[in-house]
């Protein structure tokens, strides 16, 4: 199977796995409050200040800390060996537990030896190596392998382990939670007391001191680094810090944002050789060997972009905070370190080429940029990757036709949408599409497909009135000329979006022009890694709004909006005179609803029709996490007279993604299933959002669902009440 | 330190550990904390205890009944194997998180903490400080930074099957923290 078929396989595997979603879906659920809970009374903002700035520092001197670090741990009687490779570390700890004529070794949890595939190494040299976390052993039992970083069995249900701890005590037991915990502690208690060798990983390295931070909660690691007279530590370079202060904000976090505890049970910090009793009964002190390893870390670190990624401090809660992790679990991800930064690590340590699929799965809602305590931007790292992907090996046949030749050609673009106009009627049914041939069946699974508009905004816009009233001179304010950004779902599908920003804005006494050299906002092109495309696009747009000479810009589309505002500064990174351009054009942008809010005193000077009734509301992905704007659609709202009905997780993604969509369609579905549930459970008539992407999707999803719910555009609802 | 400080932090600190399963007595003095374990004894049916030596631990030692139940305070590695109570006298506790802090550099101290099913702590009064990073500060301001320093907060857990949280995993099931007031001997600031 290729690397895709494969990935496809998994996936369907663990979409088909009911206790998988099942307890991935109650963390995910739980794990936003109680991460929220332990933060109570801690600026999250400015621990990840700290931590950014410690954690950086650290990746930018990571040799210099490495040596510090060896001198501060060899001075307090460590021994310090530098592996290059995962075999060098492999050899060490053989050739130790050789010299030694150790067999029995007991391991506390680490990501790092996991990485090197130790246990499996040592049990070929034949020493009986042991896992002692509880997920780690139940998985070591049946020869699995973690599936998320900190909860390594969640995939697991008690009747599997109940099965799987019988057949290693050869009895008959229940699957009693307590009872099956009481046996691990009954089992692993004879290996930690017969160990001749202990092997931990560690969370924090500090160079100044040469100490090892090491955080857990069952306290297997504070018995595999006390009873054992040999204590290895497998530690990754990205784990030093220079001064032991540098502990400090990562102690803060780590727990808080891994579980939603304030503390772990056990925080252990070790700093050189302590006294340990040996066989013969004498308490001497014990050997520290402590390998530094590297496998791939100090390739990182010489990447510009990529050396970022060494800031992160191993707390899945990326992971946790993913809707495409949440369902399909990390084993999709073929690798130990899953999830998002796991793709990342992955690129590094296992290889680009495995990585490449990977990456795909990454559906672009951002939300793990909010979360993450090391404050690593994510999903720029797993756009570079996307772009150096196919820089590399290039994409397929269809997309790389779309994406090089048609997309950066607008006239060749908008002639093809309006064949596909035509081409879609044989489909049709009303104002959706409800199937389509098999080849292109992944489109509308689980939602229907709105069609094409017969006059797309573009042509409907030459007719638009301006405002009357008192000219720009008298009032230099009321008559600003605001630029308007269709974008392409509000262009080609929902023009009647284009019609309702016309109405609001001529109401404020604006005049909405619509800039005709527009086109496609570019993300399509920045998410599948075609840079030269985007640029393309970015520069197109750029003139076009330029030449309008317009006070403001603003679109319906919190995704084009943070294309303006972002993207297209990043794009001209390396051209100062359209790196200018843009950011004049970004100082510009504004979506619809922020604009509206903030010149009509959050709706109040709109004087709306007050036909009063419920709404629920749906945060998109782009437009909260991004965009950060979340009150003011809601102040809106509330002056069209509307009560709000807050569904239960209303930041969380539709699974619309775009073109991600289309990649996944299961998964995607899916994700939309959760949304629509959690939408229809708030109870109300109306469903309000901000995207026209989410509004394709979840309208679809409805639809093909035979629910009768209206979605509508905050600025839909506005124009009604004028 | 002031004494309505102190009593603020041993709330904050009780509601705290107890909110991670720890359970927190208070006494006036060394003889009273000798009691409370006697108490803790008879109510958990203890028969042998493996203790970790120190002025306090000594003092609480004395003070209890050891008729029915063997104390032992050295070989520590061969009894805290199938020592049913570890004792040990803690340097610190921390308001914030329900935290307690020692260096753990003797063996004894972490045999203790480590092997039997129920750890019981004893911490002088005057010895807590609010915020966890507080005490990373107090070790960091030593000489020499100590070979182990062992933060404990509550007892061992897991939730590793199925996210449902377990207690007692493969270190204590049980942490009983007896706050002294009056411990006699070396006091802090």
């Amino acid at each position: 199977m290729s690397d895709k078929q494969q990935i496809k396989h998994n996936i369907e595997k663990a979409l088909a796995n009911e206790n998988l979603r099942g307890a991935l879906g109650r963390f995910g659920n739980d794990y936003v409050g109680a991460r929220e809970r332990a933060y109570t009374g801690k600026d999250f903002e400015e621990l990840r200040d700290q931590i950014a700035a410690v954690k950086g520092d650290a990746a930018d001197r990571m040799e210099e800390l490495a040596g510090r670090f060896t001198e501060s741990a060899q001075a307090r009687g460590a021994k310090v060996f530098r592996a290059r490779t995962a075999q060098d570390a492999k050899d060490y700890i053989k050739n130790l537990a050789q010299e030694k004529g150790a067999t029995k070794i007991v391991k506390s949890k680490s990501m790092a030896t996991e990485e090197i595939h130790l246990n499996e190494y040592l049990g070929r040299q034949g020493l009986d190596s042991v896992e002692t976390d509880l997920g780690e052993w139940i998985l070591q039992l049946c020869g699995q392998k973690p599936s998320h970083m900190v909860m390594p069995a969640i995939h697991m249900t008690r009747d599997e382990v109940a099965d799987i701890f019988s057949k290693e005590t050869t009895q008959e037991l229940s699957a009693d939670i307590p009872q099956l915990v009481e046996l691990a502690r009954k089992q692993l208690r004879k290996k930690f007391l017969a160990a001749d060798i202990g092997i931990s990983g560690a969370n924090i390295a500090v160079a100044e001191t040469g100490t090892l931070v090491i955080v857990t909660n069952e306290g297997n690691a504070r018995l595999t680094t006390t009873l054992p007279p040999v204590h290895v530590a497998v530690v990754g370079l990205e784990k030093l810090v220079d001064e032991f202060d540098g502990v400090k904000p990562i102690i803060e976090a780590l727990p808080r944002s891994a579980t939603g505890q304030k503390i772990t049970s056990y925080v252990t910090m070790i700093t050189g050789p302590t006294p340990a009793a040996y066989p013969d009964g004498t308490v001497q002190e014990k050997e520290l060997h402590i390998i530094l390893l590297d496998n791939g870390r100090t390739e990182m670190q010489a990447d510009p972009v990529f050396k970022e990624a060494l800031q992160c401090i191993r707390c899945a809660s990326c992971l946790n905070v993913c809707p495409v992790f949440q369902l399909l679990g990390g084993h999709v991800y073929g690798h130990i370190y899953t999830g998002g930064i796991g793709t990342i690590l992955t690129a590094f340590f296992n290889g680009f080429q495995e990585a490449g699929e990977l990456q795909n799965l990454c559906l672009g809602c951002e939300r793990c940029k909010r979360f993450c305590p090391g404050k690593i931007d994510l999903p720029k790292l797993i756009r570079e990757l996307r772009s150096r992907v196919v820089e590399k090996g290039g994409l397929p046949g269809g997309q790389k036709f779309v994406l090089e030749k048609v997309l950066p050609n607008r006239k060749l673009f908008h002639r093809l949408i309006k064949a596909g106009q035509l081409g879609q009627k044989p489909f049709q049914k009303g104002a959706r599409i409800r199937h389509l041939p098999m080849f292109l069946a992944g489109l509308t699974e689980g939602r229907s497909l709105p069609v094409i508009a017969d006059k797309a905004f573009r042509d409907q816009a030459r007719n638009l009135s301006v405002p009357e009233g008192p000219s720009k001179e008298s009032t230099p304010d009321s008559k600003e000329k605001v630029g308007f950004f269709a974008g392409c779902l509000t262009d080609f599908v929902y023009p009647q979006l284009g019609q309702a920003a016309h109405k609001v804005l001529k109401h404020l006494n604006k005049e909405m022009v619509f800039p005709a050299g527009q086109t496609c906002c570019g993300v399509p092109a920045v998410l599948m890694g075609v840079r030269e495309s985007a640029v393309h696009l970015a520069q197109q747009n750029i003139e076009a709004f330029e030449q309008a000479g317009v006070d403001a810009v603003v679109t319906c589309c919190p995704s084009c909006a943070q294309a303006l505002k972002e993207r297209y500064m990043e794009l001209m990174e390396t051209d100062p005179a359209w790196h200018e351009r843009a950011k004049a054009l970004a100082g510009k942008v504004q979506h619809i609803t922020a604009y509206v809010a903030d010149k009509s005193g959050n709706g109040s000077s709109l004087r709306l029709k007050q036909t009063g009734g419920r709404v629920t509301y749906h945060d998109s992905c782009h437009m909260k996490g991004c965009l950060g704007i979340t009150e003011e659609p809601r102040q809106l709202l509330a002056a069209a007279g509307l009560e709000l009905a807050e569904m239960d997780g209303s930041d969380l993604c539709c699974g619309f993604g775009g073109s991600y969509s289309v990649k996944f369609p299961s998964i995607s579905s899916q994700i939309l299933d959760k949304k629509l549930h959690s939408m229809e459970a708030a109870n109300a008539p109306t469903v309000a959002l901000d995207c026209p992407g989410c509004k394709l999707q979840i309208s679809g999803g409805l639809d093909s669902r035979g629910k009768e719910l209206p979605v509508k555009h905050t600025v839909e609802i506005l124009a009604e009440k004028i | 330190m002031a004494g309505s400080k102190q009593e603020q932090l041993f709330t904050k600190f009780k509601e705290q550990a107890e909110a991670i399963s720890a359970r927190v007595y208070r006494v006036h003095d060394s003889s009273a904390a000798g009691r409370q374990l006697e108490n803790i004894i008879k109510e958990l049916n203890i028969k042998k205890i493996a203790a970790a030596k120190s002025g306090l631990v000594a003092d609480c030692l004395k003070a209890l009944n050891t008729q029915d139940v063997a104390v032992h305070t050295s070989d520590l590695r061969r009894h805290a194997e199938d020592a049913e109570l570890g004792l040990s006298e803690v340097d610190m506790a921390i308001a914030e998180t329900g935290t307690l802090a020692q260096d753990s550099t003797a063996l004894d101290q972490r045999l203790v903490s480590t092997l039997p099913p129920v750890h019981v702590a004893l911490v002088r009064i005057d010895r807590q400080v609010d915020k966890f990073v507080d005490a990373v500060d107090y070790f960091n301001e030593q000489d020499l930074m100590p070979g182990y320093i062992a933060f404990i907060s509550g007892p061992s857990r897991t939730a590793d099957i199925e996210r449902v949280l377990t207690i007692g995993v493969h270190g204590p099931e049980q942490l009983h923290i007896i706050f002294v007031d009056q411990a006699g001997g070396e006091t802090c600031e």
